[in-house]
């Protein structure tokens, strides 16, 4: 087990080494000059002394080995670096961002489930019904309609018509408990539509599998409650799959919450991350885009672990 | 328990409009909650960093001069100022004091100009502060600039919010400022909080207690935001939502036309290393088509160089220099040898909606007479590097100038300047070149507006750049706010000056 672990951990550092390094490339090789950017706000001829100075200062002036060299210096000792706009330190914002994003799609894969799990197995016990057709025709309206469309109606009625929240923004929970929550309904009920019809159709077919099988025959046959056999035997059972498409889909949305993130001007990691690459700030760009693979590589790692524990075959291959 | 019927749920869905979650859009007295159009990416004082970071500037720090809301210049750190023999200026300073509590005294002054112009600065100035020959303070409430060469724009320039004074005792980065806010704390990317700073140098003012600025990246979340009344007072207020807020008995929009649209050639081969040809496309544009389809009307054509009709310098003889005459466009193209037509490359962006409409108007409209222009359009930022380093052949701009004195237009027109994407590249203009210095070192105001209409004229000529729209900037508030003016042309994006006047409630 621990050669096993050992060789996964390998992998994955090597995969984060590659990310780096293409992330590194790629910004760099793009056209766009973050000094010029930088010094040609507002529509202005950048003088080019300044952008020589600047980029002299940025030391962009450097060859792109060096430049490189030096980066996976830094990284080795764990710094990302800070921005080219104003020096801020990159690891700092991202661990100031971070967690906004992973609580918009963690209260949406909360939203979700709340409302696609129970209604999955309802339409499912009821397959063929005029209720299981009307959820499963509304699954499909939330899986097809974009999600600036949902956002974009969202504040039009919400918002504006009822007045019932902000029309955007955040507040800091520690700031304002309540407003917090507010502000946080409206994107993480956007995202959880989409979400929401994907675990609803999940589930309905998880359980409609499930229900025919002969364990829960047998659990008929034994005279046991309808309530106790859909809980406790058809649910826990199309269980799995369910909460694996959840969690790939969490996954993806680490930097996938631009939209929304814009639309309810949520600062999120991935308002951020749009922000960096429109100035060209490479470090910003390239921190936060290796971040977002640690984490999935970790997610990944963390996975091929549990399959380990779980099937002891795994680890011989 | 109540029964859940039909009824019941229907009465309670009628009742829901009236529901109001109180403090969803709770105001604070005194406190203006101002929609900025982005997060200032940076508020060093003497940087051009775009119009969110220079509103926020005109909040924080104050120059020698500024400008009233009629657009005229007014003293600020200065309460006098004026010419001393050929080459200096001579400026009186007031009784003021930087929010760390120190005088403002003309060591400060000497030592921001000093600043600006040194070897290593990035200032948007540095240029022309190099310019200053010497700063003498004779004592402390006296300034006298020495140009080397006769400056007739200094005031102007020193008006610029881009050029403030700052304590030079400012310490650890931290620039210390004499404006009416102070900045009391920042959320990066998301909001700034400012406080009133008691010792303003104006009786009386900043009148509000506090401002609020919160960026709204999305435009029309920013409107939503200002119908909602989560916000006071919103900038950049998207053209399409211009007549909706007019319409809105809640709310007040104030616009100026001030920013324009333009084209930039690549003059260093052809085919516009012609002037024919570059005359040729400025004759084949309907420019009110370029209002109507980029700017929902909100605009005006613009067929001459882009200086204001508000301004002094203004000349309606040639307001139609470039008319739309699609015939006169065919006779030059024949006339430069492209009587059977030609292809160019033809760059803008798609990350800014009205760089892409202008476009495509254009590019129909060139397609009429002969001119098959393909598209580019990439990021802006690849739009800004192609730009400066003249890879196209012609290209879309908007931009406004520094201030309505027409010698901000040498940015644009100049050929003798650094290639530069806000203006072409290869057309030499020795005649604007030498008419734009003649006219910075005149102080007469007949004799310079002579200078400026020959200018004019030879420009509409050589057509360095062909103007095509002025844009409507506008701002949009609650009905109650009070004192925030858009200023005329090209000052508009200096309106956060009257935020020092501005109430609310």
């Amino acid at each position: 087990m621990v050669g096993y672990a050992a060789r996964r951990l390998g992998i994955a550092l090597a995969l984060i080494w590659v990310v780096a390094t293409i992330v590194f490339l790629v910004i760099h090789l793009i056209p766009g000059d973050p000094a010029e950017l930088l010094l040609s706000q507002g529509g202005v001829a950048p003088d080019p002394a300044a952008v020589a100075e600047l980029r002299a200062r940025l030391g962009l002036d450097r060859p792109l080995l060096t430049q490189y060299a030096s980066y996976l210096g830094r990284l080795a000792h764990g710094d990302l670096g800070a921005s080219l706009l104003d020096d801020h330190a990159v690891a700092g914002e991202i661990a100031l961002r971070l967690p906004r994003t992973i609580e918009l799609i963690g209260a949406a894969g909360l939203i979700a489930l709340i409302l696609g799990l129970p209604a999955g197995t309802w339409a499912a016990l009821r397959a063929g019904s005029a209720g299981d057709r009307a959820l499963s025709g509304l699954a499909g309206i939330g899986l097809s309609i974009p999600v600036f469309v949902v956002g974009t109606l969202a504040i039009l009625v919400f918002a504006q018509l009822l007045r019932w929240a902000p029309a955007g923004g955040y507040v800091a929970f520690a700031r304002d408990p309540a407003r917090h929550l507010i502000e946080l309904a409206m994107p993480a009920g956007t995202i959880a539509v989409g979400l929401g019809a994907i675990i609803f159709r999940m589930t309905r077919s998880a359980v409609l599998e499930v229900f025919g099988r002969d364990h829960v025959r047998a659990a008929r046959a034994r005279g046991l409650t309808r309530t106790r056999i859909v809980l406790h035997h058809v649910v826990r059972g199309a269980l799995s799959p369910v909460v694996t498409v959840l969690a790939l889909h969490l996954g993806s949305l680490l930097g996938g919450t631009v939209l929304v993130e814009f639309l309810f001007n949520w600062p999120g990691l991935s308002g951020y991350l749009v922000r960096a690459v429109e100035a060209r700030d490479y470090p910003e760009v390239v921190g936060i885009v290796l971040v977002i693979s640690i984490l999935l590589v970790i997610l990944n790692f963390a996975v091929d672990l549990l399959y380990a524990v779980l099937d002891p075959r795994v680890r011989h291959v | 328990m109540m029964r859940a019927t039909r009824r019941s749920f229907l009465a309670g869905a009628a009742a829901l409009p009236f529901l109001r979650i109180k403090g969803a859009q709770a105001r604070t007295p005194g406190i203006l909650t101002f929609g900025l159009s982005s997060y200032p990416p940076t508020i060093q004082p003497w940087a051009n960093a775009g119009t969110a970071a220079l509103t926020v500037k005109l909040m924080i720090f104050r120059g020698l001069l500024g400008y009233d809301h009629q657009g005229a210049l007014r003293g600020e750190l200065a309460e006098s100022w004026a010419q001393d023999g050929s080459h200096a200026w001579l400026f009186k300073l007031r009784d003021a004091v930087f929010q760390d509590g120190e005088k403002v005294t003309g060591a400060d002054v000497k030592w921001t100009i000093e600043q600006i112009a040194a070897e290593k600065s990035t200032a948007y100035y540095r240029t022309e502060m190099q310019g200053v020959e010497a700063v003498e303070t004779p004592d402390d409430r006296t300034v006298r600039i020495v140009m080397k060469q006769p400056t007739a724009t200094l005031p102007e320039w020193l008006a610029s919010a881009q050029l403030p004074i700052i304590s030079r005792k400012s310490e650890g980065g931290q620039p210390v400022g004499a404006g009416p806010f102070v900045l009391k704390a920042q959320e990066r990317g998301v909001s700034l909080d400012l406080e009133a700073f008691p010792h303003y140098y104006k009786p009386g003012l900043p009148k509000l207690k506090g401002l609020r600025a919160i960026a709204y990246a999305d435009e029309n979340l920013r409107v939503a935001a200002l119908q909602t009344g989560d916000v006071d007072l919103i900038e950049y207020v998207p053209w399409q939502s211009m007549e909706s807020i007019g319409k809105d008995s809640k709310l007040k929009l104030d616009t100026v036309d001030g920013p324009f649209m333009y084209l930039v050639f690549n003059g260093s081969k052809p085919p516009f290393d012609d002037a024919r040809v570059r005359n040729a496309v400025a004759h084949a544009i309907k420019r009110d088509e370029i209002v109507k389809a980029a700017f929902f009307g909100r605009g005006s054509a613009l067929a001459h160089l882009p200086i204001p009709a508000q301004s002094a310098f203004f000349n309606p003889a040639l307001v139609d220099g470039w008319r739309y005459d699609p015939a006169l466009a065919k006779q030059l193209l024949a006339e430069a040898g492209h009587g059977g037509g030609l292809t160019c490359s033809f760059l803008s962006t798609a990350q800014y909606g009205m760089h892409k409409d202008t476009a495509e108007v254009v590019q129909q409209n060139l397609a009429a007479v002969g001119i098959q222009a393909e598209l580019n359009l990439p990021d802006w930022a690849t739009r800004v590097a192609l730009g400066n380093k003249g890879q196209y052949d012609m290209g879309v701009m908007g931009t406004t100038t520094d201030s309505n004195d027409p010698d901000g237009l040498g940015n644009l027109i100049d050929g003798s300047l650094s290639p530069a994407y806000v203006r072409s590249v290869g057309i030499k203009t020795p005649k604007l070149t030498a008419l734009l210095q003649a006219g910075r070192a005149e102080f007469d105001t007949t004799k310079r507006k002579a200078i400026y209409r020959e200018l004019e004229a030879a420009a509409i000529a050589e057509a360095p750049i062909v103007g095509l729209a002025w844009r409507s900037q506008g701002y949009a508030m609650q009905k109650d706010v009070t004192g925030f003016t858009n200023l005329p042309g090209a000052l508009t994006f200096y309106s956060g000056i009257t935020f020092e006047e501005t109430a609310v409630g």
